[in-house]
């Protein structure tokens, strides 16, 4: 919009809506409190000082699925706990966004052929946004996961169609 | 006390449902097939008469049995006509331990819960009911603790099928 | 409950005087019963624990945990994978504490094998379970002033437990699940320079193990929060067969790194190289949960003192004893116990001559641990059910298997 650049004063900026409301969604994306096994510890040094996910705008760790946006599946699941995060998931407001943390999330991990109790995957319950891969990943791996989390709903658009899980 | 000064204390204070004991052995030289047995010695009990065995181990002054550390069964084969139960004790006072098993037919396995004698057999009794089929009679609780309440089979048992799906989730 | 005179008003006649002039009593709070469901998806159950708790008021009347919401088949598992194959699993029963879970199993495999260790491998196992105690204790620390409203311990923790996760990531290069200690000795030898490292860690952590007794063990606000909750007799902790810092805490003086030694704990012990914290109910009824806390953050130092003396008499040598790749172990049967971060942890194992266990059974010391919570936690208020949860200090993992 040339036309409309340099007409205001300083203290104006314009943009397109779709960059403005992706820009606040992925500056402040709130994890929810939700570690199953022993990705929660990464997890957990990922939220400590050392690494500090706080510089990515996500460390405001909700207790609460009403009030976080990403869920975070740090863990093996298991079919009880399966209906419980199947529960969870419907609880958050959209948009929401699912991490899959470590094998075992992503597909049973080394629990695949007998753990007989295991879901071989998370996204046989709920649709996962991003995979990391490692037993358990390093906390390194889940920044890069957030970033790319990022990466995704920085592409998303808010006009041409509603986020994919509205 | 070591094992054979705890099995001639048991013998000598008559504990109930002592058969025997089952004891570590070297190799038969001469025979082949025979590979000997490695690892610790066993107390074999009646299990009928477990928690009355329990019972003498914990009260008794010389072996003085305070802690109930593990309660579990298994399943030696698939073939096999028989479950172990196999209890772990420890005494604090005298610092020894008790390995005891007993021997249950798979067919019909079932005995009398430990839990009057030790609270702690209440969860690894409820773990054994439902990972080998075992009954405890008398047990106050017996719930699954670890599967869902609605679990086929008995997971730890040598002839269980893996399921295929639960609740619409796929398993493969 | 202690609460001040002025705040609250009418005092029944029966409150007793404490010595800082306080009186304490029992307010009457029962209301109606109500059933409130904790967890499984809850900050402080430390995973997926799920408590089910019958209120009154703000008195807790009934408690009944559920378990199972991480069960994960690590028994079965056992005996489908072969001997070597399964150590990758036991880092994830508790993995807190994954160096001790190898060290039980590889210490109830020897134990059939009748194998002997070398001396230097026993040597950097001691180290890599006691640096590992330390790493689990600090977790306890500091998420248990998280669970009760202090925020800071949680940081002060994970500050030192980075750098302990650098080191075992230099010995083996995992951060969390390591699978260094195996059968017959360990993965590989340490890197050059690591043992100097661990000889630095050992001074800083000295100094900032006394920040840590301050800042929180000693905290008034931390004290009165914890002390006379959930207190664990000495009775009930023998009825419930708890072990570890649980039966420490209650005044019991056991500990089998002392009484029933595996590895070389026992000429560490006879050299006079570590003390046992034993509860005394320093301030308040003995087996409350500060006890507890007290008796793990007492143990951190401990454990330090023996990986000190394990580096000034560590020599070099041969790490591993000779193992071919795929282990057949000699039929029999063996229960081994060894002193993990939260009590014993047992591994009794079956074999028949073959590739792969009969049975391969884990006593994880979570699971009795908890079980005594039906019974501590009828009684008190649910604010402080938080607390006596915590000082539990339970792996998920663990409990479940």
């Amino acid at each position: 919009m040339p036309s409309l650049e340099h007409s205001f004063e300083e203290n104006v900026l314009t943009t397109k809506v779709d960059w403005l409301i992706n820009w606040a969604r992925l500056s402040s994306i709130w994890p929810m409190t939700f570690g199953l096994a022993c990705c929660a510890i990464e997890m957990m040094a990922v939220g400590a000082a050392h690494h500090d996910i706080d510089r990515f705008g996500a460390g405001a760790f909700r207790a609460s699925p009403r009030q976080a946006d990403l869920m975070i599946v740090a863990g093996t699941v298991n079919f009880q706990m399966a209906e419980r995060v199947k529960r969870l998931y419907d609880q958050m407001p959209s948009p929401k966004y699912v991490i899959a943390m470590g094998a075992c999330a992503t597909g049973g991990g080394p629990y695949f052929k007998f753990g007989y109790t295991v879901v071989k995957g998370v996204d046989r319950v709920v649709p996962v946004d991003v995979y990391i891969a490692g037993c358990p990943p390093r906390p390194e791996a889940l920044l890069e996961g957030l970033m790319k989390l990022q990466e995704k709903i920085r592409r998303s658009s808010v006009i041409r169609r509603p986020a994919r899980t509205a | 006390m070591d094992f054979s000064g705890i099995t001639d204390r048991l013998r000598a204070i008559g504990a109930p449902g002592l058969l025997g004991v089952d004891e570590p052995r070297k190799a038969d030289p001469k025979d082949k097939k025979d590979k000997g047995r490695a690892g610790q010695a066993f107390v074999l009990v009646d299990p009928q008469s477990l928690p009355a065995f329990l019972e003498t181990c914990r009260d008794d002054e010389r072996l003085g049995f305070e802690l109930l550390i593990d309660l579990t069964a298994t399943d030696p084969a698939k073939d096999s006509a028989e479950l172990w139960v196999n209890v772990e004790l420890l005494s604090v006072r005298h610092r020894q331990r008790l390995s005891i098993k007993a021997l249950i037919p798979k067919a019909d396995a079932r005995l009398p819960s430990a839990v009057p004698v030790y609270r702690a057999a209440q969860w690894h009794e409820r773990e054994c009911a439902e990972m080998f089929g075992i009954t405890f009679e008398g047990h106050p609780d017996p719930r699954h603790i670890l599967l869902p309440d609605d679990w086929p089979g008995f997971p730890l048992r040598k002839d269980y099928e893996f399921p295929k799906e639960y609740h619409g989730i796929s398993c493969e | 409950m202690t609460l001040d005179s002025t705040r609250t008003g009418a005092i029944p006649d029966d409150a007793r005087i404490l010595n800082d002039g306080q009186r304490e009593f029992m307010l009457d709070v029962r209301t109606q019963d109500l059933e409130v469901n904790f967890g499984p998806q809850h900050p402080a159950t430390h995973g997926v624990m799920r408590v089910l708790m019958r209120t009154d008021g703000e008195l807790v009347t009934g408690a009944q945990p559920h378990l199972g919401y991480l069960h994960r088949c690590a028994e079965k598992i056992g005996e489908n994978v072969e001997w070597l194959q399964y150590l990758p699993y036991t880092d994830r029963y508790d993995y807190l504490a994954a160096m001790n879970n190898n060290l039980g199993y590889s210490a109830a495999v020897e134990a059939l094998l009748g194998i002997p260790v070398p001396r230097r491998a026993e040597m950097l196992r001691v180290i890599c379970a006691e640096l590992n105690r330390v790493g689990s204790h600090l977790i306890a620390f500091g998420t248990y002033g998280l669970d009760i409203g202090a925020f800071t311990p949680f940081f002060y923790a994970f500050r030192e437990r980075e750098w302990m996760m650098a080191l075992f990531e230099k010995i083996c290069g995992a951060r969390l699940t390591y699978s260094y200690i195996r059968i017959g000795g360990v993965f590989n030898d340490a890197p050059p320079g690591w043992l100097e490292e661990v000889a630095r860690f050992c001074e800083v952590f000295g100094e900032k193990w006394q920040e840590y007794y301050d800042l929180l063990v000693l905290n008034q606000i931390f004290v009165k929060r914890t002390s006379n909750i959930g207190v664990i007799s000495r009775e009930m902790a023998f009825d419930f067969g708890l072990t570890g810092p649980m039966l420490r805490g209650s005044g019991v003086d056991w500990d089998l790194r002392r009484d029933l030694p595996y590895s070389i704990y026992g000429e560490i012990w006879r050299e006079g190289a570590f003390q046992i914290p034993v509860a005394r109910g320093e301030m308040g009824t003995l087996g409350d949960c500060w006890d507890r806390t007290w008796v793990r953050v007492m143990e951190m130092i401990e454990s330090i003192k023996i990986v000190r003396w394990c580096l000034e008499r560590i020599e070099e040598g041969p790490v591993l004893g000779d193992i071919p790749k795929t282990l057949r172990v000699p039929p029999g049967e063996a229960y081994v116990g060894i002193e993990n971060p939260r009590g014993e942890l047992g591994h009794y194992v079956v074999s028949d001559g073959g590739k792969v266990a009969v049975r391969v059974r884990v006593r994880g010391p979570s699971f009795t641990n908890l079980a005594v919570l039906e019974d501590v936690l009828p009684g008190s208020l649910v604010g402080d059910a938080i607390a006596i949860i915590g000082s539990t200090d339970i792996v998920v993992g663990e409990t479940d298997r």
